[in-house]
């Protein structure tokens, strides 16, 4: 009987703590890199916008009418002659707004099975490649721009005319190599500022206290501060570690500083600008006093967990709140810039990507992913809501104004500037890596702004120099 | 001695052909599996340590000791070999030591359920290792964290350079000294009653029973152990992967979590097994020289 009692004891235990386990994992989604949460929490949230009034998968209805705007999708035309075929689609963390895609395809076409594949983020990134370098690679599967040169030598050309794919689509020219596509943008996306609306009301601030510029910013945030017998009970502003992606991969272009050389092969850290930007946040928690570095280890987290006031972030954070933090009041505005008289650009941009195909799969399958990809760029409702699903403003011309992007506040407070963020081209991810090292030793560790700034810049021209890499910040032209 | 080897070389009895062939396709098995997925691959990686290496991207360019000679000027590389030793020989240490004191007092015949406690100190052994990190990981948030509300302090153990890889360490030991206890409730179980008796007789007290005694004879199980460990943590990356991603900066960068880094993070294969190799000598070294202490002491 007491081996029993003991049997029985154990086995909760050991239940309690898987289910522990859970529940850690996905909360420490917010705690990884910043591309990779970007990119995990849209996904993340994907099931929950589906399910919201933010997007219109429930409604997606099945045309048997030829749609499209340039690229045109007929879905009278079988594919595989009819006859039945399979294919594995990857893609990271659960996400039912990219099935629906998938779901939508496979009521058109029920000869097709799409078998979806989930990896978490940074698995994913580790078994494409080497998936796609071996005969079991998945024939579709959800793309990156950062692991661009994992992955490029295995994908296949888009099979549609470039002339029909630019007339159609904005932002294409990055993507062309040799005068073809293996991906596109589904939206692009930036950095904002994200604020809790209660703690807003509650220090007595209004919608027109939003500020536009950071020496405004920090005054409304000294006033979100709250400390009680010298604790830090409430920060104004917080940016524990997303330094790197969201401030010196971004803001120093506010100064006119791009992160590249004029040759658009090295880069340039240790900078007037980048040091301007690293001071501006120090000074946050030790001139200002609105926040800690030691107050919480993820600012996100603690932004989200209503102990953060303000906090930068890209725009998954929108859907990733209203998924898993749906009692937080927030709202969204626009980075504050240090002259709004003269600036160069807001931050840095980057994209969602559609769908690479694996140029190393059976003949049949490939030509069913291709009619994938064509079908997906010609459904301006499934494209309208992977962009509002992953906060990312859509790069096909005729949703730029469509009115449902005003549901969504993260995309809504871009809609006059969007034109005025550099895209840098497909960085590699070490680039946050090295910047995240950076940051953390001015932080943490107490090294001097120009030593961390100048090691970080000799590391990644070091991994630049050994590979093929050109930036596309030069394309940039600032407004007038 | 003679007959022996004249033994030796005596035909033996005709075993039955299915016998023969079940242990030549065991053996055969058995060699492929070693040949394809340790023999091969290591000498692959060796090779590839003298190349400009990127699977990715096809890149394999011939580029002799290079890698090598990186290594030597590269600090974060000499600053996780050196953060690797420190965290193998305190974990190694403390992991024998709360082991042997666990067993050693469950051992003692007037503690009951044996099996519970040995039960308890074994279950994070089994756990899953990430799951149990990301459980720490947040156990140690500074504000809201476990650790500090039931210590009172206000450390931010993961972010400062004077904790962080000490919290990766207090997390290991914790999930891992059950091992030990196990090990070595093993060991004191088969230790001849006769021999404690005698000692007794003789006159040994409580501590002298185990200098002298006990723990003479469990230096084969604290070998086994001290071996084992070595060879585990040297290898050690999850812990950081979840806990600090070797910061704050790369003050917790451990040579594992470098090279996963290089080959899976960047794809630097060629300077991954670089550092692989050098690795592979550090293992040696400290394992042979365990041997060498272990048998100093038995002689």
């Amino acid at each position: 009987m007491k081996k029993k009692l003991l049997s029985v004891l154990l086995a909760c235990t050991m239940v309690l703590g898987l289910c522990a386990c859970g529940d850690q994992a996905g909360s420490a989604a917010p705690e990884d890199t910043a591309d990779t949460v970007q990119t995990q929490a849209a996904a993340d949230t994907a099931t929950a916008d589906s399910a919201s009034s933010e997007t219109t998968a429930d409604t997606a209805t099945v045309s048997d009418q030829a749609f499209g705007d340039t690229i045109k999708y007929d879905p009278t035309v079988p594919v595989n002659n009819g006859e039945p075929i399979s294919i594995d689609y990857w893609l990271w963390t659960s996400d039912e707004l990219w099935q629906s895609v998938m779901d939508k395809y496979m009521a058109i076409h029920p000869n097709v099975t799409i078998n979806t594949i989930n990896n978490p983020y940074d698995d994913y990134w580790v078994k494409l490649p080497l998936a796609l370098e071996g005969a079991d690679g998945p024939t579709l599967f959800n793309m990156h721009i950062s692991y661009h040169d994992s992955v490029i030598k295995n994908l296949a050309p888009y099979d549609i005319p470039l002339e029909d794919i630019r007339a159609d689509f904005n932002n294409v020219e990055p993507h062309v190599i040799d005068g073809q596509v293996y991906y596109l943008d589904t939206g692009v996306m930036t950095g904002s500022i994200f604020y809790n609306k209660d703690m807003w009301e509650a220090a007595g601030l209004t919608e027109a206290d939003i500020p536009e510029t950071w020496d405004e910013f920090f005054e409304v945030a000294k006033k979100l501060t709250i400390r009680e017998d010298g604790q830090l009970i409430q920060a104004g502003f917080e940016f524990n570690n997303y330094i790197n992606s969201n401030y010196l991969m971004g803001i120093q272009y506010q100064l006119g500083q791009n992160m590249f050389n004029d040759d658009m092969k090295t880069v340039t850290i240790n900078n007037d600008a980048e040091v301007k930007v690293m001071q501006m946040l120090l000074d946050a928690y030790n001139v200002y006093e609105v926040g800690e570095a030691d107050f919480c280890e993820d600012s996100i987290v603690s932004f989200a967990t209503g102990q953060t006031a303000m906090v930068s972030s890209w725009g998954w954070l929108n859907d990733y709140m209203k998924a898993n933090f749906p009692d937080i009041n927030f709202g969204v505005f626009q980075v504050p810039v240090f002259d709004k008289n003269n600036i160069y650009a807001y931050n840095r941009s980057n994209t969602e990507s559609t769908f690479g195909i694996n140029k190393n799969a059976d003949p049949a399958q490939i030509a069913v992913a291709q009619d994938i990809v064509k079908f997906l760029l010609a459904d301006n409702e499934s494209l309208l809501n992977l962009a509002l699903g992953q906060s990312v403003f859509p790069t096909k011309k005729s949703l730029a104004n469509d009115p449902a992007l005003e549901q969504n506040a993260a995309l809504y407070c871009l809609k006059d500037t969007v034109d005025q963020y550099v895209f840098p081209g497909a960085l590699p991810s070490f680039f946050e890596t090295y910047l995240a090292e950076a940051g953390e030793e001015i932080l943490y560790n107490g090294v001097d702004i120009r030593t961390a700034l100048q090691t970080a810049e000799d590391k990644i021209n070091a991994d630049l120099a050994g590979m093929d890499f050109t930036a596309c910040e030069d394309a940039y032209t600032p407004r007038k | 001695m003679a007959r022996s080897r004249l033994q030796l070389f005596q035909k033996r009895p005709l075993q039955p052909r299915s016998e023969v062939w079940l242990r030549n396709i065991t053996m055969f098995c058995m060699l492929a599996f070693y040949i394809t997925f340790f023999i091969v691959p290591i000498g692959m990686a060796f090779v590839g340590s003298f190349h400009d290496w990127n699977p990715m991207n096809g890149k394999y360019v011939k580029v002799g000791v290079s890698n090598y000679v990186a290594l030597l000027s590269n600090e974060t590389f000499w600053l996780s070999v050196k953060n690797t030793l420190l965290f193998c020989a305190v974990v190694v240490f403390f992991r024998a030591l709360l082991g042997f004191l666990c067993a050693y007092a469950i051992y003692s015949k007037t503690v009951r359920g044996k099996n519970f406690f040995l039960t308890m100190y074994y279950m994070p052994v089994i756990a899953p290792l990430v799951a149990v990190t990301f459980i720490w990981k947040f156990m140690y948030e500074p504000k809201v964290g476990l650790i500090n509300t039931l210590l009172g302090l206000s450390v931010n153990w993961l972010k400062n350079k004077n904790t962080a890889l000490l919290a990766v360490m207090i997390m290991t030991v914790w999930k891992d000294f059950g091992y030990a206890v196990v090990l070595y409730m093993a060991g004191l179980m088969g230790l001849s009653e006769e021999v404690l008796e005698a000692a007794k007789v003789d006159g040994c007290n409580g501590l002298q029973l185990l200098k002298s005694v006990v723990l003479p004879l469990l230096r084969p199980t604290t070998l086994l152990i001290i071996v084992a460990s070595i060879i585990s943590y040297l290898q050690a990356y999850v812990q950081v992967l979840v806990l600090t991603e070797g910061g704050p900066g790369t003050s917790t960068y451990l040579t594992s979590y470098l090279i996963y880094n290089e080959a899976f993070v960047k794809f630097s294969f060629g300077s991954a097994s670089a550092m692989s190799f050098v690795l592979f000598v550090f293992t040696a070294v400290a394992t042979a020289i365990s041997f060498k202490i272990q048998a100093g002491k038995a002689a």
